[in-house]
Formats: C-alpha cells, structure tokens, sequence
C-alpha cells in the first residue's frame, strides 16, 4: 500500500467534513502516534468524522474538526465571558451560553478571603477562566489566572456585549489578527473583550463607536478577509 | 429549575445602561435612527392565503383558511373572523409549549381589533344564505423568530395572506334554493376576500429619560424600554385602533407625536405590501395558462 501523504484519501485538511467521512486510514500508517480533537472517532483502522466542520491539523500529529455552533460546550482553560445570575453562600450561579449553569466560587480572585467576597448585582458582566468542565456536572469557573492572579479577569464596566457564534470568536482571538478588527483599529480606539462561548464585549469613549464596532464583528462572520476589510470601510465612511 | 435558567436569554447591566445612553444621543444598537424602521420582506407561499413576513429578525408565516358555518344569531348576514396565535419555543425560550402566554394574546386582540373595528375585511360579501351558512375566516399566525416588535410583523404578515387568499365560489341550488354548492377550484375560479383598507399596526417604545421614542424596537429595546404604544393606522390617515397596556405614562403631545409618525410610516409599508403582492399576482397569471395547449384560459383573458 503507497504511503500518502498525511494519510487522507484525498486530503481534507481544511476542507468541509461530514459525519461519515473516514479522513484517515491507519492502516497505512504504521508506528505513529495520532492525537485525535474533537469531532473525530476511531473504528478500528479508520478515523471518522462525528460532527459537521472543517477539518484541521497541527503539526506534528493533531487532528480535529473546528464547527461554529450558537451554544456553547464548556472546555477546560476557555475563557469565557458570564453573566451574573444568582449568588449563593459559596458560588456565584453564571450563565455562560452552555448546557448549564457554571459555579464561580467566591474565594477564587486575587486575595480572596472570606472576609473581602465581592458582592456582583445579577446581570454584572464578568471575564472568566473555565477551570473544570465536566460532563453532566456544572463547570467551575475562577477570576484568576493558573498563578492566582488576577490577569484581566472579573467585572467588565460600561461597554455594551453582544452574543455571536463559536466560530467567530474563535476567529477573533486567532493570530494574526483577524481582518475586521485590524481594519477598525486603524481609524477607531476601542477595547474589546472576547468569550470563547461566543459573547463579544466592546468599550469605547463614544456611543457610536460602539454600535459600529459591534456591527462590523456581527457582520463579518461570512466574509472573506478581503471583504471584510471593504465592509469596515463603508461602515466607517457612513459614520463620517 | 436549572436547566430553565441556563436557556434564559439575559440581558446584562451593561447593555441596559449603553442601551439607553446611546439613545441620549439618537444612536440605537444596531444603527438605526429612532424613526426608522427595519427592513421588511414578504413572501408568499405556493397555496392561496399563506405569507411569510420578515422584520429584520422577527419572522412570522400567516395561513388564512374559509370553512362554511352557522352565523352568529345576532348577525346574521355577516361572516366570522377570527385570529389564532401561536408561539414556539423555538422563537423565543420565555416561550412555553402548549398554552399560549399573555403575549400570544395581546397580539392576536390587537390584530383582531385593527381589522375588525374598522371593518377591513367586508364581512357581509360573506354570508352565502343569510341565517344559516356564511364564511368563517380564520387567520393563524405562527411565530417563527422573535427579534423584537413581533405585533407588527404580525399584523403585515396577516394582511397580505388575507390579500393573496382565494375563497371557493359557491352558489344556491337545490330545489328550495336553499342548498349550497361549493365549487371546487377546477370548474370555478376561487374569489378573492373583499379588503377595503389595509390597517398597518406600528409599535413605539418609550424610555423613561427626556420621553425618547423610538419606532420598531428590537429585542434588547424591548427589555430596556419602560413603555410601549401600538397604533393601527391606515395610508388614508384614519386610525383604526391604538392599544397602550400598562407601562409608563406618556404626555399627550408625545402621543400625537406617534399618531403623525404612524400615518407616515403607514403609507410607506402599505406601498411595500401592494408591490410584494403585485409580484405573487403576476404568477397567479401565469398560473392560470394551460400547459398543453399553451393558450390562456377565458377567464384571465377576461382579467387582462
């Protein structure tokens, strides 16, 4: 059997995938070690797509299907941008955009005793670290870093949010930059905040830049880098 | 419970202050201006009577269906109208399955007062012995996708399927003359229903700071505002009903304020259901072409 290059037949790397679609042959592949991401599953010699995506691959052997969807799965390490719901004596309630409610216990900011418990009003907007996520359990979240500092995270003032899907504030937090928000920078200074679960944050000295922010990121889901640049650029000729 | 509460759709401290801020400056979030309305399209179904209206993100499907029935004893010579609403969670996860919530039902009495009270629909072209058969109108409307303002596409969406439906022709026979015959769609061509106005309901929101207005509000609007007005008004400047439920009270000038607005919005969405349904009547033409012979038949020939 002709060794083939990264194994597919023929390759789908970046290409559209559906369930059903076997992507590697591992038959033909002998003596190496293969991560599997999500979206992927092994029958015996075959790997086979599970979720609608596209696939991807990192070097040296990572492979995985990237879908946007509008819920969000909690993943340990995300950060993710929660919403106040209640608070009890030892968690505050979040609403993260998953399955369930999140926890975020009250010791875990920088310095958290149980004398200095922050006390948030239902609807207060946080950046969070998803610490524990579990399947069938509500995920923990926390205010700090893996060191215990704060780094950037808790309550985001003024500023208005707004909620896009995974996919896109993925693409948000690539590197390089993605073209929408390179666009913007160059004309407008705002400060942005993006939650993996798909809740973008934006702050700016003026109200309309705000809305022409966050309507420039909502548009730009399903256009081509090039497009999103001239997009911006209309938008930005509009306002002047 | 919890489950309940993970699905909720919130709106943040944040947003309600930036929501009204921006207002304070005639910004709204999605860059309209206060006066402004979203875009509207209207579609039709392939069967008589249905439409599908879409207000921005609000999208709501309209079918109309005639049934014959007994008259109510106090009219007797007029037909029956009615509305039925129905929600789905899928439009909205405040919504519940099954029964209907105070929403659902103020829409569908708004709706049924702007086309009854100011008689819209000529019930009395309806009633096929007078007494004993008639013509029940009904008109349901599905909600598919709650974007804000749902009264409004609501209104339009039920307007135009009542403008695209056909109701069967039926005649008196029988020995007495007191039997009706319903005509099936193949020997006689279906009517339409008698419209004599279109009422257009469109919806204001009020915000408590300076009484700002804003026209068609969206959802997040919607959770932010204090107080919301319904008027039904018609391209000719007559209104046909106003609903204000609850909500904060609003100074008599700010109310003619609306009404002014109404009117000239009202010949503006008028105009965009008559050219939606030009388009649908132009096929309706086409239809009506027999395939194997390739010639018109008398009856559109008559109408051309």
């Amino acid at each position: 059997m002709e060794k083939k290059q990264s194994g597919s037949p023929p390759s789908l790397i970046d290409s559209t995938v559906v369930p059903g679609d076997v992507v590697l042959d591992l038959s033909s592949m002998t003596n190496q070690t293969i991560m599997l991401g999500g979206g992927l599953r092994q029958d015996c010699d075959a790997i086979s797509v599970m979720k609608a995506g596209t696939l991807r691959f990192s070097k040296p052997n990572k492979y995985w299907v990237e879908s946007s969807q509008k819920r969000y799965t909690p993943c340990v390490e995300d950060t993710v941008l929660g919403i106040v719901v209640d608070s009890k004596a030892d968690n505050f309630l979040i609403d993260i955009k998953g399955p369930v409610l999140a926890f975020l216990p009250v010791l875990a900011f920088e310095g958290g005793t149980r004398r200095n418990i922050p006390k948030f009003e239902v609807g207060t907007l946080l950046y969070l670290r998803v610490v524990k996520a579990n399947f069938g359990m509500n995920p923990e979240l926390s205010c700090t870093d893996a060191s215990g500092k704060a780094a950037e995270f808790g309550p985001l003032k003024d500023g208005y949010m707004f909620e896009t899907s995974t996919g896109l504030s993925r693409k948000l937090l690539s590197s390089p930059t993605c073209p929408v928000l390179e666009a913007l920078g160059k004309k407008l200074s705002f400060e942005i905040a993006v939650g993996l679960n798909g809740r973008v944050w934006v702050n700016a000295a003026t109200p309309d830049t705000i809305v022409v922010v966050a309507n420039a990121i909502m548009n730009s889901e399903s256009l081509s880098g090039a497009q999103q640049i001239i997009m911006v650029e209309h938008l930005l000729k509009n306002i002047q | 419970m919890e489950g309940r509460l993970a699905n909720a759709w919130r709106l943040t401290a944040n947003d309600k202050s930036f929501i009204r801020t921006a207002l304070l400056s005639e910004i709204r979030i999605d860059g309209r201006k206060p006066y402004e309305y979203r875009k509207i399209v209207v579609k039709f179904g392939r069967e008589d009577g249905s439409s599908e209206v879409q207000l921005g993100q609000t999208r709501v499907m309209g079918i109309v269906t005639a049934q014959l029935v007994q008259p109510y004893r106090d009219r007797p010579k007029e037909g029956i109208l009615s509305i039925f609403t129905e929600v789905s969670p899928m439009a909205d996860p405040s919504f519940e399955p099954g029964h209907p919530g105070e929403l659902a039902v103020e829409l569908g009495r708004i709706i049924d007062r702007g086309l009854r009270e100011s008689k819209a629909v000529d019930t009395e072209s309806l009633c096929v012995l007078a007494g004993k058969f008639v013509w029940a109108i009904r008109i349901d409307l599905h909600i598919l996708d709650n974007g804000g303002n749902l009264v409004d596409a609501a209104n339009i969406a039920a307007l135009a399927a009542l403008l695209t439906f056909r109701r069967p022709e039926c005649s008196l026979g029988g020995e007495d003359g007191q039997e009706v015959i319903v005509h099936p769609p193949e020997i006689r061509e279906p009517l339409p229903l008698i419209v004599h106005h279109l009422p257009i309901a469109i919806t204001f929101g009020f915000f408590s700071n300076d009484s700002i207005l804003v026209i068609d509000p969206t959802h997040n609007e919607e959770a932010v505002m204090g107080g919301r007005m319904t008027t039904t008004v018609n391209a000719n400047g007559d209104i046909c009903a106003i609903q204000k439920a609850g909500g904060e009270g609003v100074p008599q000038r700010v109310i003619m304020q609306c009404l002014q607005l109404a009117t000239a919005k009202a010949a503006g969405i008028t105009k965009q259901i008559k050219e939606a349904l030009y388009d649908i009547l132009w096929y309706h033409l086409l239809r009506e072409t027999t395939l194997e012979t390739g010639e018109l038949k008398c009856t559109t020939q008559k109408e051309l």
